[in-house]
This record gives structure tokens, C-alpha cells and sequence, in this order.
């Protein structure tokens, strides 16, 4: 624990996920595809934006606190959907999950979690499900019936993986999800004993090897095998009629994941999206996407009072929650930073990196002179309406 | 071959053939002139242009499939005339044709190829599906010129590419420094660098002496073959300096094919081009290998898409490392793509195999940019898909803002 204590912002977390972390497994959660282009540009876009404080405001009962789709949130933040929280810590899912539902934000779970969402919806919070939409329909809507019955209060569609991306790394490292043990991810596994006893050789000891729990019996095998499980993943026929039926199926709040254009957005509102996810995916998928802070003012502009919107991709530090809000999120989701601290410190690490960025958050709002989430506004910008001066001058 | 398997992408095939050819091969195939700077804002101008996901479009019977001059190709790409693949690998330009003859895409035989054109077109020519193209560096002796398209004709090739970009040799500084010249030339830096390259020595040199000896210019006039650049009647006899558009009427003229200029980079010399009744042109900056001052291709193709419209097939080529950047192109206004570097590093590290490797990765990072961005068929990509305005991303724009201040 005492490397937790070490870690002060997202950037020690992610250097102690690193030590931690066979290099397999590291670089899944870390890099993002191809030429590393768009996880450049999503922090250069936040970096870009610079803010002024505001002088002489009595910022001493400030809050950070907010709601999102009517219930409270001690942060306008979320936990993203995201697969390898279970390869980080043993029952990584879990472990985010109780953080989550500690710091009062909700969580996401992935489709392909490798914890049965009957195991995390018993820990309760606020539960959100990712879906990926599977060749075979009837097998999503019976995995969204699951997660009704579960009670996770949000469904959000992922748009934005019409293929699977070129990480080509994971070839490289020999790492695969599903996972198949190959010489070089088993020599990069034997330079990691501490995760190998704290994290695989738990899972042997219990289950066997980790599973995506929430596929339909036929498909979980496959985390092994791979093979069938290639095409059940298919998505690239996702259209918008299967959006139409998954909102007549879904009783609760239903978003879309990975929406970049403001007319996609328009669209989505006429499907009867309750939010969106201005998302790149971690910059994950397409190497050119755009990084989603520099498309979020107008998609906020024609969607932004009547929908939800949530941005990821990129967050690192408060101050970025706070340029997000400013823009016209609603909130964040948080991937990568919060799978930083699961893999130094499950739980506990997970609730480090999300008192971190509350705290990074909680500063830049003092700074700026903003006491309510509601008084971020693009005032607190150095430069134009939209921005700093380099946005205002597009 | 598992060298070839570890490939992921054009930037391994990169490395591999790094480690494969001399040095001195290595760079004069790699980088570009003088300080390289022109190689790199290529790159930068492709990598600044921003793209969006478009969300829920049924996108799994897309195609790539296209015509260029209407006939048909699996993708928009061609082959690019280069002089080095020869070296890359034994008859290296004949398995590159044969690469692209399989996947579909034409082939561009260089002037300065080491493999006849004949030769060429009987083993990657139209009886084995392929389209063959040839680009013409024009000789001080027109006359000779003259008779290398006839013979190119004769041998079958659809297009022929007169490349004007090359108006004077470019100070390529590095190959002095590695002892390189073509045609090749013994000399005692070069033969170091050979020495600690045991496997490109023997698969590729040694075959060439056990056979035809030292490989040669097969295309010039027998009088020329053998001769170096540096010597000073083949230097007068590759001087270009005099070319001019005069030049491209008589081509006109006699060429009854397809004709292309290769190194267009402004509207008004894109708009003379079809007064001359050009079928194609290719907005090139000969992979920055030219000019080193010279402004990236994928910068100057909107103005002059715009300027041309449809009146002409405008081909792009110049950095075309990834499948995203002939996404980027087409939406600019490209037809097609040439990749020159990007397939000769496949043929060094694999024949044949490794040049449709390098096609088929950039074909599959092609596929999926369709996919992400929405688009079914090329046709669709446009510039609908970019992140900001028409003439390119609202970063680009910035930039230019920025400079205006």
C-alpha cells in the first residue's frame, strides 16, 4: 500500500500500473491503436485550453457534486466501460465497482467484464451496462433483459467499433483478448510474479481462467478458443433500426457510446437517446478521430439541452472535467486513469485515482472561481466563447 | 517468411528492411534530400487531418473496389515507379508486379528499372490479370525517348506517366556520403556496408552475377545500359532541364494510351495539363525526395481537385504510409493513391509476398477507415467525414490562423 501512497496524480498510478502489469496486459490498457496519433491529440486538445482565475470570489462552500439523469453523483463523473479491469486485479470489475459506489459515482460495466453483473450488482451503487451488439441480435437482448433484471439503471450502446481497430501491439506482445497463451506473453508473465500470484494464479485457484462472464454460455469458452467468437462479435451491420428496438426493449436511461458529429447526435435525439457519449474510444479505434473535447462544442450546440452529454477519452487530471463541463458535458467517464489505480491497488486504488481527479477538479473550480458545477461555464476560458483563442480562431 | 509474418504494418515492414539491405540501399529507397524536411511535413500533413466516427451505419457489405481510366482495381492504390526495387530484392520490380498483378492494382515500371519491360509484361502483364503503367524520365535525345514508348506500347503497358518533377538531379547528400550510385557501382564504402549485409549479398547481388552480372538499366538504349550517372555522357543524356510542354504534345501525340503527368503541384499547371489532353495527372512531390522546400501533396490536392474537377483522373502519391491517408486523399479529391516506399520496404523484406503484404495491410487499414467513418463504397468518402471544414480539419485551419496572427 505504501506505493499507493507514492502515487499523486494519474501519471504515478499509471507508473506503478506500469512496474506492476505484465507488458501484455499494461499495453492493452495503455496504448491505443496504430500510430498513437489520436491519444496524443486527446490530451493535446486538453492541454491546449487554458483557463484564468478569477480574483476575489469566496469559493469556501463550493461543491463538485451533481446529478446526472436526475440522481445525485459526487462528481460529474462516471466509470467507463472497460475489459481488462479483471486482468489488472483479481476481480477488477468488483473492485472499481465498490470504489465507484464509494465515492457516490456510477460505474459501467463492460460486455466483456470478466465478473458476472450478478456479482457486481450486489455490491449496488449506481450500475451502468456497455452493450456490444452481437451478430446474432437475439443474444444482445437477452444479455440487456439480464441486465434489466439486475437492476442497472443505464444502457449505452458502443457505436464507434463498427471493426475491430489495429492494435498491433497486442500481436506483438503475444496478448490477446481472447486470451491465448503464447511464448512471449508466458516470459513476459514469468518477469511479473507479483501479479502473476496476486492476479492469475487467483483466478486458477477459484474459477480457472478468467472468463467473459456476461457471454452467453457458448460464447465464454471462447476467451480460450477464439474461434466462433470472431464472427458472434461482428457489429459492422449496427444501424440505426437496432437502436430503435433496443429503446422499445430498454426501460431506463438508454446512451449511445463513441457519437462524434453533430448530426449523428440530432439523430440519436430522434431515436429517444436519453444522453451520448462524445467518445474515440480512448483513441483506440480510428487513429484520425478527432479528439472528442474539440468536437464536443457543436455537438453540444445542437444537442446539448436536450440530451445528456458525457465526454471521455483523454481525462487525466480534474482540470480537463472541468474544460469538459465548460464545453457542455454533462460529465466524464473515466478508462484508463481508473484502471491505473485498480492495478496498483484494486479498491483501494481505484478510489485513490478518483479522489485524485475530484480533488484536481475541486482546485481548478476554486481557481477559476466557480462554487457549482452549474457556474462552469466557457467564461472561465482565456479566449473566445467556444474556447481558447486557437478553437475560436477555427 | 516469419520475419514477414511479424509485419503489422508498413512501419515493420520499415524496420525490416532496415536491417535487411545495406545502408546505403537502405536511404536511397528511405529518405528524401537535403535535410529530410519535406519527407516529414508529408507525414505531418496526412497525420494533422482529422477524421469522425460516423455512428450506426450498416457498414458490412462495404467495398473498395473502384476503376481508374475505367477499368477496374480492388482498391485505389497503384504501385508508384521507383528505380530501387531491384535492389530491394533479386528482380525485385518483377515481384512487385506480380504482388500487384494478384491484388489487383496497377503496376508503375520506372525508366530506371533493372528489369526489361518485356520481361515485366510477359510474368505481371494483362495475361495474368495485371495492368501494367510506365513512367518516363525524357532523355536530352528526344529521339531515344521516342523509341522507349514505342517498345512500351509494343510491350503491352495501358498508361504511360511522364514524370516532370525531376527538372534537375535533387542533392541527395546522403548517397555520396554512403558510396551509393546507380546504376550500380563498386566502390569501396558501399563494399563495407555490403560486407556487413551477408544475406542481402547473397540472396540479391550474387544472384545478379551468377546471372546477367551487374544488374543494369535494362531500359536504356544498350549504348547507356551499363554507364554511370556520373559520367558525364550519360549525364548529358539524362538532363531534363529542357522539358516543356511542347514535349508533352509530341508525347500526346504519340502515345495512343492512357497519359499521365507525374509532379503536378499547382492549378494552373493542372489546368495546362488537360489543355494538352492529359488523361491523369499526380499530384506528387516525388516522395519529398525532390525539393526539400516542397509542400505536402495532400496540402496542394484540394486546390487543384477543384481546379480540374472531372476533367481529368487525379492520382495522389508522396507519404502514403497508412490506409487513412488514402481515405484523406479520396475525400480531397484523389481518385487513387501511388505507394512508393511503403511497397518497396514489403519487397525488401519478402519478394513478392512481402509486397502484397504491404498491400494488403494498407488495404485492411483502408477497410476499417471506411468502416469507422461510415462509408460503404469510395465513392462516399468525402470530406463530410473530416473534423471541420471543406478544405481540410479545423486543427489545419488553426494552424494557418495562427500564422496569419
Amino acid at each position: 500500500m505504501a506505493n499507493l501512497d507514492r502515487c499523486l496524480n494519474i501519471w504515478d498510478l499509471r507508473a506503478a500500473a506500469q512496474r506492476r502489469l505484465p507488458k501484455g496486459v499494461f499495453d492493452f490498457v495503455d496504448r491505443a491503436t496504430e500510430d498513437h496519433i489520436a491519444v496524443a491529440n486527446n490530451r493535446s486538445a486538453f492541454e491546449r485550453i487554458k483557463l484564468r482565475h478569477r480574483a476575489l470570489v469566496d469559493v469556501s462552500k463550493r461543491s463538485v457534486a451533481t446529478t446526472l439523469f436526475g440522481k445525485p453523483a459526487s462528481l460529474p463523473m462516471a466509470i467507463a466501460p472497460t475489459g481488462a479491469a479483471g486482468l489488472c486485479w483479481h476481480q477488477g470489475e468488483l473492485e472499481l465497482a465498490k470504489a465507484a459506489a464509494k465515492a457516490q459515482i456510477p460505474l459501467t460495466l463492460s460486455t466483456a467484464s470478466m465478473t458476472p453483473m450478478e456479482k457486481i450488482a450486489a455490491v449496488g451503487g449506481r450500475l451502468w451496462f456497455q452493450l456490444y451488439v452481437w451478430k446474432q441480435r437475439e443474444l444482445s437482448h437477452q444479455l440487456i433483459q439480464r441486465a434489466n433484471r439486475n437492476g442497472f439503471e443505464a444502457l449505452i450502446v458502443t457505436v464507434d467499433s463498427p471493426v475491430s481497430p489495429n492494435r498491433e501491439y497486442n500481436t506483438h506482445n503475444g496478448f490477446g483478448l481472447p486470451f491465448v497463451p503464447t511464448v512471449r506473453f508466458t516470459l513476459d508473465i514469468m518477469r511479473h510474479p507479483a501479479w502473476t500470484t496476486g492476479v492469475l494464479m487467483k483466478y486458477f485457484g477459484s474459477q480457472g481462467f478468467p472468463k467473459h462472464e456476461n457471454y452467453p454460455d457458448e460464447y465464454k469458452s471462447s476467451i480460450l478458443s477464439g474461434a466462433g467468437s470472431r464472427d458472434a462479435l461482428r457489429a459492422d451491420s449496427l444501424a440505426w433500426e437496432d437502436i430503435a428496438k433496443f429503446r422499445d426493449m430498454w426501460p431506463g436511461v438508454l446512451m449511445l457510446k463513441g457519437v462524434n458529429r453533430p448530426d449523428d447526435a440530432i439523430k440519436a435525439l430522434s431515436y429517444g437517446i436519453d444522453g451520448i457519449v462524445v467518445s474515440n474510444h480512448g483513441g483506440r479505434n480510428m487513429d484520425s478521430s478527432a479528439a472528442t473535447l474539440d468536437v464536443l462544442p457543436e455537438i453540444a450546440e445542437a444537442v446539448g439541452d436536450k440530451m445528456t452529454l458525457i465526454l471521455d477519452s483523454g481525462v487525466r487530471r480534474g482540470s480537463d472535467i472541468v474544460k469538459a463541463l465548460a464545453l457542455g458535458a454533462k460529465a466524464v467517464l473515466t478508462g484508463r486513469a481508473t484502471l491505473y489505480g485498480t492495478a496498483v491497488g484494486g479498491e483501494a486504488g481505484a478510489l485513490k485515482a478518483i479522489n485524485i481527479l475530484k480533488n484536481e477538479a475541486d482546485k481548478t473550480m476554486a481557481y477559476t472561481g466557480c462554487r457549482t458545477v452549474d457556474e462552469v461555464s466557457p467564461d472561465i476560458f482565456w479566449g473566445y466563447r467556444e474556447g481558447n483563442r486557437l478553437m475560436g480562431a477555427a | 517468411m516469419s520475419t514477414l509474418d511479424r509485419c503489422l504494418n508498413v512501419y515493420d515492414l520499415r524496420a525490416a528492411a532496415k536491417r535487411r539491405l545495406p545502408r546505403a540501399v537502405f536511404e536511397f529507397v528511405d529518405r528524401g534530400s537535403e535535410d529530410g524536411v519535406a519527407v516529414a511535413n508529408n507525414r505531418n500533413s496526412f497525420e494533422r487531418i482529422k477524421l469522425r466516427h460516423r455512428a450506426l451505419v450498416d457498414v458490412s457489405g462495404r467495398t473498395m473496389n473502384t476503376t481508374l481510366f475505367g477499368k477496374p482495381v480492388s482498391m485505389p492504390m497503384a504501385i508508384a515507379p521507383t528505380g530501387a526495387a531491384g535492389l530491394c530484392w533479386h528482380e525485385g520490380e518483377l515481384e512487385l508486379a506480380k504482388a500487384a498483378a494478384k491484388a489487383r492494382i496497377p503496376f508503375t515500371l520506372a525508366t530506371g528499372a533493372m528489369t526489361a519491360m518485356e520481361k515485366i509484361a510477359q510474368e505481371a502483364g494483362p495475361s495474368v490479370g495485371g495492368r501494367l503503367w510506365f513512367q518516363l524520365y525524357v532523355w536530352n535525345r528526344r529521339e531515344l525517348s521516342y523509341q522507349l514508348i514505342e517498345r512500351a506500347h509494343r510491350a503491352g503497358f495501358e498508361a504511360l506517366i511522364v514524370t516532370v518533377d525531376t527538372i534537375v538531379p535533387p542533392n541527395r547528400e546522403y548517397n555520396t556520403h554512403n558510396g551509393f550510385v546507380l546504376p550500380f557501382t563498386p566502390n569501396v564504402t558501399f563494399t563495407l556496408d555490403i560486407m556487413r549485409h551477408p544475406v542481402w549479398f547473397s540472396q540479391v547481388l550474387m544472384k545478379y552475377f551468377t546471372t546477367i552480372g551487374m544488374p543494369r538499366n535494362e531500359n536504356y538504349p544498350d549504348e547507356y545500359k551499363r554507364m554511370s550517372r556520373d559520367d558525364p555522357t550519360t549525364a548529358q543524356m539524362v538532363r531534363q532541364d529542357s522539358l516543356n510542354w511542347e514535349d508533352i504534345k509530341i508525347f500526346r501525340d504519340k502515345w495512343p494510351g492512357i497519359l499521365m503527368i507525374k509532379g503536378i503541384n499547382r492549378p494552373d499547371d493542372a489546368l495546362k495539363a488537360i489543355e494538352y489532353g492529359v488523361d491523369g495527372i499526380v499530384v506528387s512531390n516525388h516522395g519529398g525526395r525532390n525539393m526539400d522546400s516542397v509542400v505536402a501533396t495532400i496540402d496542394v490536392l484540394p486546390e487543384i481537385a477543384e481546379a480540374v474537377g472531372d476533367k481529368l483522373t487525379v492520382i495522389l502519391d508522396s507519404g502514403v504510409r497508412r490506409g487513412s491517408d488514402i481515405c484523406k486523399a479520396l475525400a480531397l479529391g484523389a481518385k487513387a493513391v501511388l505507394t512508393g516506399r511503403a511497397t518497396l520496404y514489403g519487397t525488401a523484406v519478402g519478394g513478392e509476398a512481402g509486397a502484397f503484404k504491404a498491400i494488403n495491410l494498407i488495404r485492411n487499414e483502408l477497410d476499417k477507415t471506411m468502416a469507422y467513418t461510415g462509408c460503404r463504397t469510395v465513392d462516399e468518402v468525402t470530406t463530410d467525414i473530416f473534423f471541420g471544414g471543406r478544405q481540410g480539419n479545423r486543427l489545419y485551419e488553426r494552424v494557418m490562423d495562427e500564422a496569419a496572427f
